[in-house]
């Protein structure tokens, strides 16, 4: 097996928690806000 | 002729199809909070128009009764289980966008003060757990699973600890519907309480992140008394949430000493696994408002995604509690663990006001 693949199947490896999605999603929604993707958010 | 043999194959499940699965049951949640968003607008009104003497009920209460009943009468079919299970990641999103209504200076200032009280809450909890599970003979591993649910923070510390102390399925699924159901029974007691007791936002919020097991209940309880109360509440919640890994370390070595888990290596490794990555993210936001990153709407945007994420949760709060399921848990464990929460919400009251008189508050 190449190296390259053997590289490839251990990043593979890395899952982000359930925390780690939480704080990518938020950050990335804040980011939106940030950059005026989302103007208003109406509650 | 060689014989053939059909293995079955177990196909990984795409990401896509993971995606399509999530979103019945998030559509159930979205239509389950904006009913109780709805509900709350138009009942109020409807009552005040016809001259009713009717309570204001929030929409954090219309979103978990409404989960509660399809929960408890229809069930949820499975189809949208997936989706519903998915709440524990908007009160995570919603957690860390909140970051943006808080100064650092504050949280130093208020994280500083429920650190100690939280320190306190973890160790006369666990100590008397602890206690009690040897009084009521349960298993000792079933009785550090309760222990930590109660001290730290509900479902999550639970996980983390079964399988750091190798403790049984039965153990755990026990702990978790103890704590699930004492959850669920502490968000309709403490507002009460707290109103009774004409308690201020600010210790109210103190006591419901101190005194409130899970995160999305802490949370829930918090924002049925105010929205100040709400904030307070995540802000001590998250702080108890941090200590996690410090606790479940020391069991898992106290467990590994006794020759019943595996010894623990690199701790500064478990330490991180186990922390609650959406407390940094929290914190992270909160440096970035602190620091005019984002300007006055734009920390109002934030806040109201903070409030529609706090929302599916809630919901889903409601649709995941069914109280059939929790009676065939067994009585004891649920004995335990409710003599322990009543004592802890009367010691973790006590640390408010004892804080309020030390602080003037």
């Amino acid at each position: 097996m190449s190296a390259e693949v053997e590289r490839g199947k251990k990043g593979s490896r890395w899952k982000p928690s359930l925390d780690t999605w939480a704080v990518l999603v938020a950050f990335l929604l804040a980011l939106l806000v940030r950059t005026g993707v989302f103007k208003h958010i109406p509650w | 002729m060689a014989d053939v043999i059909t293995v079955p194959q177990v196909q990984p499940v795409q990401p896509a199809l993971r995606f399509l699965r999530v979103i019945p049951g998030v559509l159930l949640l979205a239509g389950v909070g904006y009913a109780g968003k709805l509900l709350e607008q138009n009942v109020g009104a409807y009552a005040k128009a016809r001259h009713w003497t009717f309570p204001n009920i929030e929409y954090v209460l219309w979103a978990i009764v409404l989960g509660l009943l399809i929960s408890n009468t229809v069930g949820v079919p499975e189809i949208f289980r997936t989706g519903v299970a998915t709440y524990e990641f908007w009160l995570k999103a919603g957690i860390v966008l909140l970051g943006a209504r808080f100064l650092l200076g504050d949280i130093l200032k208020l994280g500083g003060v429920s650190l100690v009280l939280v320190a306190i809450e973890i160790a006369g909890s666990l100590a008397f757990m602890t206690f009690l599970g040897r009084l009521f003979k349960l298993k000792p591993k079933l009785t550090t699973l309760l222990a930590v649910g109660s001290a730290v923070c509900g479902v999550s510390a639970i996980i983390a600890t079964k399988g750091a102390i190798e403790a049984d399925d039965e153990d755990s699924s026990f702990s978790i519907a103890a704590i699930l159901a004492l959850g669920a029974l502490a968000l309709f007691t403490f507002p009460v309480i707290g109103h009774f007791l004409h308690l201020s936002d600010r210790a109210y919020g103190l006591w419901a992140g101190l005194g409130v097991d899970n995160t999305a209940e802490a949370t829930a309880a918090g924002a049925l008394y105010s929205d100040a109360a709400g904030k307070l509440a995540v802000l001590v919640k998250s702080t108890r949430n941090a200590m996690i890994g410090f606790v479940v370390l020391a069991y898992a070595i106290y467990w590994a000493s006794k020759g019943q888990a595996q010894a623990v290596g690199n701790k500064a490794a478990f330490l991180w696994q186990k922390f609650p990555k959406f407390v940094l993210g929290f914190l992270l936001i909160s440096v970035l408002a602190t620091y005019h990153f984002f300007n006055k709407d734009q920390v109002g945007a934030l806040a109201n995604l903070s409030r529609w994420a706090f929302l599916l949760t809630f919901a889903g709060v409601g649709l995941r509690t069914n109280f059939s399921d929790m009676r065939k848990q067994g009585l004891r464990p649920f004995a335990v663990g409710a003599i322990g929460e009543v004592v802890i919400a009367g010691f973790t009251l006590a640390l408010v006001y004892g804080a309020g008189k030390i602080f003037g508050w």
